[in-house]
Formats: structure tokens, C-alpha cells, sequence
């Protein structure tokens, strides 16, 4: 049953597939690793993306990457409208914000999975373009066209934002407000601001994100719930707000559970994200590429 | 550049507790003033209704620019840094995680300063050449030392023309605390920065203030024209030259 050819083609699976997780789990590095927002509603914003995406595609024929790029800055709009929500009624209230923030974004979380089934209904939907269905052939291997579109895309995202982190002004601001806001005010910095553009980028990406959500697999309106454990395992591992790390981590997971998936079953694969989140928990809670200040 | 500030009839507190009462203060253009006291007196109180941090409940804050005149307890933080103030907080609050040049980047956050951030960064390392070579380092590796120093250069990347500088000497080793104390001495010196500096080493803050204030429970005790005047004071004496009189 096990053969090395086998193991090989689960690597190269699982790193693809880990690529597409980076992408999908980049815009939480940022609320919650860098802004300590506990944003469990992340995974609904992308499912949400994804059906946007899917309704250009349908009705108006439109490529799927380039709808998910049309909806990148009305998701920009969403994220700043929906912090500013959450700071005025939890965040500004003080220190147990974050306990009482995860129950609102779980509100906000079914507020869109029941949204989206009253508009869409219940059943799968899928995009049409050319590479959706399209594999390249390497000897025995399968890889197919739509997993190699996510590894572009999220090391091209990466890219980005790991150069707007480190070299703009606003980029620093957004590493820096999570490690002192007052600080950041001596330097003639509003932190709420700083926060609010910075959540509001972490939710333009997932426009992007949503486009190869239903590009690499078809959705459905609960889909979000099997992306809470992969992207926080993917944000925890990386160490909170790294982009790079995220990057890395998120390939670990995908090689993970494409080996897990190849020996034991598809039944397992959910699990593995859960058991990892727990197993950084207990070992290195400052996560793989986080540093101790 | 004329630059004057006016403190008059402060009050400030945290909720019932009153940090700051009927606290009243100047500081002119080119001067070290220091406020000394003790901990918990409210010097810190102070320096941040100053900076716009806390919101004063009463008096006024009254910066005088050239002739123009502005209420700095009307004013947000970031309009406070854009008029020339800058401060150094107690405690030196750099951001741990990001590196030298990073920290001091973010000091020239406004867009003002932004205009003149290679000028700031080479006076930022000319007046600490130490730091020049630890630019990639992360702050929070830092010696205390170290630390210190990049804080003081953070808040002049900001074009500043009033200094706040809070307890530079907490946490350092008396060596260090003389060379910060004389190198904020130069700061005035050389760059002609009018500084209001908070301390509770007295020997150390002398060395450079032109005058002082002494506060305790909130209240400006002593507040005296010279540095021989301070150091002839009864209660300066009760509280910092060792005599029980």
C-alpha cells in the first residue's frame, strides 16, 4: 500500500495545497496575529468572498481571479466598516474585549453562513474557467492546474504584504500598534485608525483568497467551519504576524494533511489542523518563526 | 523661533484619584527646565497632558509658537506632534519587535515629517553613532543603555522644537545616566531644542537645567528661578541632599 512514489506525489500535493492555505490564512495573520483581533469570522468573510466571486462567474461570465480582484476593495470597505463595529461596541469596553469579541464575530460567522444560504441556497457551487479543470502531467504525477494558480497567487500575495509590512509607514505603524499603542500615539499615530486600515486590508486579500477558495474546490455555506482550525493552526504555527512564517506553515499543514490523507483516508484530514494548533500550543506557543521580546 | 509654554491651574486624575492639582508652570524658548519629584507625584500625569495623552479636567496648556498660540488640551496627540512636541516616555516604550531603524522610521510617522526623514536619521546618528551599526537589530535586544539612547532618537525624528523627556535615568547604571543626562544637555546646546525633562536624580538633572520645579502629591512645591536657588531650597534639601532638617 505505502510506496515512495506515493509519498512523493503527497509532498508535492501537500505544498501546493499549503501555498493555497498560506493565501487563505494571510489576511488573519494580520487581524489576529498582528492586530489580536480574535477574528474567528474569517473563514465566513472568505466563503463569503468565494460566492461573490461565484456570482460574477455565473452571471456575468467574468474569470474568477479577476472577480476576486473586482471585489478586493468593497471587501477593503467591509473590513473597515465591521472593525469600526467591533471597536465601538466591544474593543473600546476594555480588557475582557477579547472573550466577549469572539462571541460577536461567531454572530457575525452565522449572520453569513445563514445570509448566504437564503441568497444561494444550500447546495455546492462551483466556478468555470480554463484551468479550473486542467491538470499538468510530470511522469506518473497529477498536478493539477488549479493548485499550481493558488501557489502563484500566494507567494505573490506574501510578497506583498511582507514589503508593505517592512517598508511603508503605515505598514510599520500596523506591526507596531499591537506592541505599544501608546507609543504609537507619542508618534503622532490614532491606533484605532492604524487598526481599522490594517483589518480592513486583512479582509481585502480574502477577495483574492475567496477566488481560489472556489477555484481549487467547490463551496458551501458552511464551509467556513473547516477553515476556523486550518487558517488559526496556520496563524499559531507561524508565529503570531509573520508573513513569511504563515507562508511556511501553511505549507507544513498542506504536506501534512496530504500525507495523512494518503495513508490513512480523507476521514483524518480535518482532524490534523486541530491536533496541530494544540500540538504548537504546548510546545512553542511563540509559534515557529516567533521570537521571544 | 520663539517657543513658549504655559501651564496654568492643571488639574488631571485617573477617574477619583487626582494626579495633578492646580499645577501651574512655564517653560521658554531654549530652556532645560526640570520637574523633579518622586514617584507617584504626578510628574508622568504631567508630560502627558502635555503631549496630549491625558486630558487635563481643568486649566490650561497654552503653547505659544512665533507669536501664535495654541490650547494643547483642545488638541489630539498626533496635531501635538505636528506643532514640534515631542516626547520620551518613562519607561522609553520602544517597539520590542521591530528593529532600530524600524522604531526610528516610525518616529517620523507624520507627513511633515516625513519631508526631512534622511536629515533626522543622519542627526539621529550623529548624535548616537552607537546606533548607526545596530540599525537591523531588534530594539527589544537592546542594552538598557542602548534602549534609552534610540528613544531620545526616535522623538527627534520628528523635527522637534519642545523635548518631553521622562525619567531618562530609570533603569540605568549611574555611568549611563551621566552620559544621557549630558548628551540631553547637548541636545539643547546644539540643536537649540527647548527641553522640560522629569527626574528624580537631582544631582544628575542640575547638571544641566537652567531652573525647576519640585512636585509632590500633585502640587508644585518649590519653584525656583536658578540652580543655586534649588540647591539652597529647605525642602529640596528634606528631599534630596540626605538632610533631615
Amino acid at each position: 500500500m505505502f510506496s515512495f512514489e506515493l509519498l512523493l506525489d503527497a509532498v508535492v500535493i501537500g505544498v501546493l495545497l499549503g501555498c493555497f492555505y498560506a493565501a487563505v490564512s494571510l489576511g488573519l495573520s494580520i487581524s489576529f496575529g498582528l492586530l489580536d483581533v480574535p477574528h474567528v469570522a474569517h473563514p465566513a468573510f472568505l466563503v463569503l468572498a468565494s460566492y461573490a466571486v461565484y456570482f460574477l462567474n455565473e452571471h456575468y461570465g467574468v474569470d474568477p481571479l479577476l472577480a476576486g480582484l473586482l471585489i478586493t476593495p468593497l471587501f477593503f470597505l467591509f473590513g473597515l466598516v465591521a472593525y469600526r463595529l467591533y471597536y465601538e461596541t466591544f474593543e473600546k469596553r476594555g480588557s475582557d474585549a477579547g472573550v466577549r469579541g469572539i462571541a460577536f464575530f461567531f454572530g457575525i460567522a452565522f449572520i453569513i453562513e445563514v445570509l448566504i444560504i437564503l441568497l444561494f441556497g444550500v447546495d455546492q457551487r462551483s466556478v468555470t474557467a480554463d484551468y479550473v479543470g486542467k491538470a499538468w502531467r510530470l511522469g506518473d504525477m497529477r498536478i493539477p492546474f488549479r493548485l499550481v494558480v493558488a501557489f502563484v497567487v500566494a507567494a505573490a500575495l506574501t510578497i506583498l504584504l511582507t514589503l508593505y509590512l517592512s517598508r511603508t509607514f503605515m505598514g510599520r505603524a500596523i506591526r507596531a500598534v499591537a506592541q505599544d499603542q501608546e507609543a504609537l500615539r507619542l508618534m503622532g499615530a490614532n491606533p484605532i485608525r492604524i487598526k481599522q486600515w490594517a483589518f480592513g486590508i486583512a479582509t481585502a486579500v480574502l477577495g483574492i483568497a475567496g477566488a481560489l477558495l472556489i477555484i481549487v474546490a467547490p463551496v458551501e455555506p458552511t464551509l467556513d467551519r473547516t477553515y476556523i482550525g486550518r487558517t488559526f493552526c496556520v496563524v499559531v504555527m507561524a508565529g503570531l504576524g509573520s508573513m513569511s512564517g504563515t507562508l511556511v506553515a501553511a505549507i507544513i499543514l498542506g504536506v501534512a494533511e496530504a500525507i495523512v490523507l494518503t495513508l490513512f483516508g480523507a476521514s483524518w484530514a480535518p482532524a490534523i489542523s486541530f491536533a496541530m494548533l494544540l500540538g504548537v500550543l504546548a510546545v512553542r506557543p511563540q509559534g515557529l518563526f516567533g521570537r521571544r521580546s | 523661533m520663539a517657543l513658549s509654554l504655559a501651564i496654568r491651574d492643571l488639574d488631571a486624575g485617573y477617574g477619583a484619584v487626582k494626579a495633578l492639582r492646580g499645577v501651574s508652570l512655564h517653560v521658554e524658548s531654549g530652556e532645560t527646565v526640570a520637574l523633579l519629584g518622586t514617584n507617584g507625584n504626578g510628574k508622568s500625569t504631567l508630560m502627558k497632558c502635555v503631549a496630549g495623552l491625558v486630558r487635563p479636567e481643568r486649566g490650561s496648556l497654552i503653547l505659544t509658537i512665533d507669536g501664535t498660540a495654541h490650547d494643547l488640551a483642545k488638541l489630539s496627540a498626533e496635531a501635538i506632534v505636528d506643532l514640534g512636541v515631542a516626547m520620551v516616555p518613562e519607561g522609553r516604550r520602544l517597539f520590542p519587535k521591530l528593529t532600530v531603524l524600524e522604531n526610528l522610521m516610525l518616529g517620523a510617522f507624520r507627513k511633515a515629517a516625513r519631508q526631512n526623514i534622511d536629515r533626522n536619521l543622519a542627526l539621529a546618528f550623529e548624535t548616537f553613532p552607537a546606533l548607526k551599526g545596530l540599525q537591523k537589530q531588534l530594539a527589544g535586544t537592546m542594552s538598557g543603555g542602548q534602549q534609552q539612547m534610540l528613544a531620545i532618537a526616535r522623538a527627534l525624528m520628528s523635527s522637534p522644537r519642545l523635548l518631553l523627556i521622562d525619567e531618562p535615568s530609570v533603569g540605568l547604571s549611574p555611568l549611563l545616566v551621566s552620559q544621557t543626562i549630558s548628551k540631553i544637555g547637548e541636545l539643547n546646546h546644539n540643536l537649540g531644542l527647548t527641553v522640560l525633562m522629569a527626574e528624580q536624580n537631582f544631582n544628575q538633572t542640575i547638571r544641566i537645567a537652567d531652573r525647576g520645579y519640585i512636585i509632590v502629591h500633585g502640587e508644585i512645591v518649590v519653584a525656583a528661578d536658578s540652580v543655586d536657588e534649588l540647591k539652597g531650597n529647605d525642602i529640596v534639601k528634606r528631599l534630596y541632599l540626605g538632610g533631615i532638617v
